[in-house]
């Protein structure tokens, strides 16, 4: 082979070693956009087992405030059954937005809660209650924090797929432009995947 | 956005920084063969001409660097021991925290957990340092499986949760970053540095001509130690600043992280700190959020000065905030 043969060659080798070394950043990138919404999933989730618990507690002082303690379970109960909807048929529109509506909802009565609450001393200095309130704000910021880690994570992908040169392979190779999580909503955490792929 | 620029322009600051570290380690270790070849070269001038004695070049170059070398392994060995990094906070009075049986300790593992959340990052250690009284934390530890973040009873009690988050991004953006691993590597260079100082006072005690390359080598050596130390207060600084931004981009708040420099300000002017409190170590400065001793020489300085990280996160200058106990002011509880 003569001298410009081996020097294509060589080329064309350097240029599969790019394409693949990009590709295989994408796909991890990819994954780690799958991986952090798990996380926000993760974090609904232990919203959802925290409740009953608080409304446990809320009982044993609130004796005449049954409906809207019972306001909280329906409200809870109706998203978890929405969540696992929504979990079972992501593309489904639907189910998201039914979702959303759940979550509104649930968001709305433990609002009502909490403004009850506050007439009641007894129930505000309970230990427990003041335990469980702190694991519900905890949970409120990681719920938070994991759309945000989300969106920092489609954000580094999509830096990596739009960006000239790797944007040749991503183009080629079907890597679509990841959607950012816009609305404090619930529901929006949801649908957030169903846009990206 | 200007927290990612701020994040950059202390990436690249630290970058050029640790170049010029190189470089002051490199100057020494040419700087002590180039001054014994000068001395060697005019002591026999003037009888005759005589060649350089035999591997001059090689011992000369060899010994400075073994010096140096030799000095930043054994510093980073000792650190790098496994456990070390609870040990270490140990010996400063740490204890783990307790979330089951205290409710601001509970407060606090949420919020470490929320912040590693933000920062996609494992968990460290939490720990509480219940004898200190002034707004403080530190971060200790080289890798993933060993890293502490250890907060002072007094910010547990000072601050409200959105400053005491703003504090644990910071302090978790030092494990993240890698700082704590980058200033013991220079700690330990900076070690070696003193080492050729050493080597030269001890060449020097010997008297007769092992005199004048005694001093030689200790000036050389006293040039690469003062060099090191100020360009690692310079890096630890820019790592400060980039572990400011860094809080304010985990957290989304400038209120949280300021409102503790603002608080440690107020401290700081007023001097709560007791006399029989148990003194941080000067060994142990970089690893504190705020410096607790007065502002020495500035060169030194492992911090930027509070006036201007504030100035940093809120982009105008904003007063000391006073201390407050969160707990009358309900801000605590979010119920």
């Amino acid at each position: 082979m003569t001298t410009t043969g081996w020097i294509v060659l060589a080329l064309l080798a350097a240029l599969a070693v790019w394409a693949i070394s990009v590709f295989n950043g994408l796909v991890q990138r990819r994954n780690r956009i799958a991986n952090a919404f798990g996380q926000i999933d993760v974090q609904l989730k232990r919203r959802y087992d925290l409740i009953p618990n608080l409304v446990d507690v809320a009982k044993r002082y609130l004796a005449h405030e049954a409906d809207t303690l019972e306001a909280v379970t329906r409200a809870r109960g109706a998203a978890v059954g929405a969540a696992a909807t929504a979990r079972d048929q992501p593309t489904n529109a639907q189910a998201v937005q039914a979702l959303g509506a759940a979550e509104h909802e649930l968001s709305g009565t433990l609002g009502r809660l909490m403004v009850v609450a506050e007439a009641y001393p007894e129930l505000k200095a309970d230990a427990t209650m003041r335990s469980l309130s702190e694991e519900l704000t905890s949970t409120e910021n990681r719920v938070g924090f994991a759309r945000q880690a989300y969106n920092d994570e489609v954000l580094s992908y999509n830096d990596a797929a739009m960006q000239f040169p790797g944007l040749v392979v991503a183009r080629l190779l079907g890597f679509a432009q990841a959607a950012i999580l816009q609305s404090t909503q619930s529901a929006a955490e949801r649908e957030a995947p169903r846009v990206a792929f | 956005m200007l927290i990612f620029e701020q994040q950059d322009s202390a990436r690249a600051q630290s970058l050029r920084l640790l170049v010029l570290f190189a470089l002051a380690v490199a100057a020494t270790v040419a700087g002590v063969h180039a001054a014994l070849a000068l001395s060697w070269w005019t002591l026999l001038w003037l009888p005759l001409h005589l060649p350089f004695p035999a591997l001059f070049f090689s011992v000369n170059i060899g010994v400075t660097l073994l010096l140096i070398l030799g000095g930043w392994w054994i510093e980073v060995s000792n650190f790098k021991q496994p456990g070390g990094a609870e040990q270490l906070a140990r010996r400063l009075g740490a204890r783990e925290a307790r979330p089951d049986s205290n409710e601001s300790e509970q407060r606090l593992c949420n919020i470490v957990d929320e912040v590693c959340i933000a920062a996609r990052m494992p968990h460290p250690l939490v720990m509480v340092l219940p004898r200190k009284q002034a707004i403080n934390a530190i971060a200790a530890g080289c890798d993933e499986a060993d890293c502490v973040v250890a907060v002072t009873q007094g910010a547990l009690d000072w601050l409200t949760r959105d400053e005491l988050q703003g504090m644990v991004a910071h302090e978790c953006s030092h494990i993240q970053e890698g700082d704590t691993r980058l200033n013991m590597e220079l700690a330990g260079m900076v070690s070696g540095l003193e080492l050729v100082w050493r080597f030269g006072d001890d060449v020097r005690d010997r008297g007769g001509p092992a005199w004048l390359v005694g001093s030689i080598v200790m000036a050389m050596g006293s040039f690469g130690w003062y060099a090191g130390r100020c360009l690692q207060a310079a890096v630890s600084r820019q790592r400060e600043y980039l572990a400011d931004a860094r809080a304010v981009q985990w957290t989304r708040s400038r209120d949280g992280l300021g409102g503790v420099l603002r608080k440690a300000m107020t401290q700081q002017e007023t001097l709560v700190t007791a006399d029989d409190e148990p003194q941080w170590q000067t060994a142990m400065q970089h690893l504190l959020l705020v410096p607790e001793m007065a502002p020495g020489g500035r060169w030194l300085d492992a911090h930027p000065p509070l006036r201007e990280r504030i100035h940093r996160i809120y982009g105008r200058f904003m007063p000391a905030l006073p201390l407050k106990d969160p707990a009358n002011t309900g801000q605590a509880v979010a119920l």
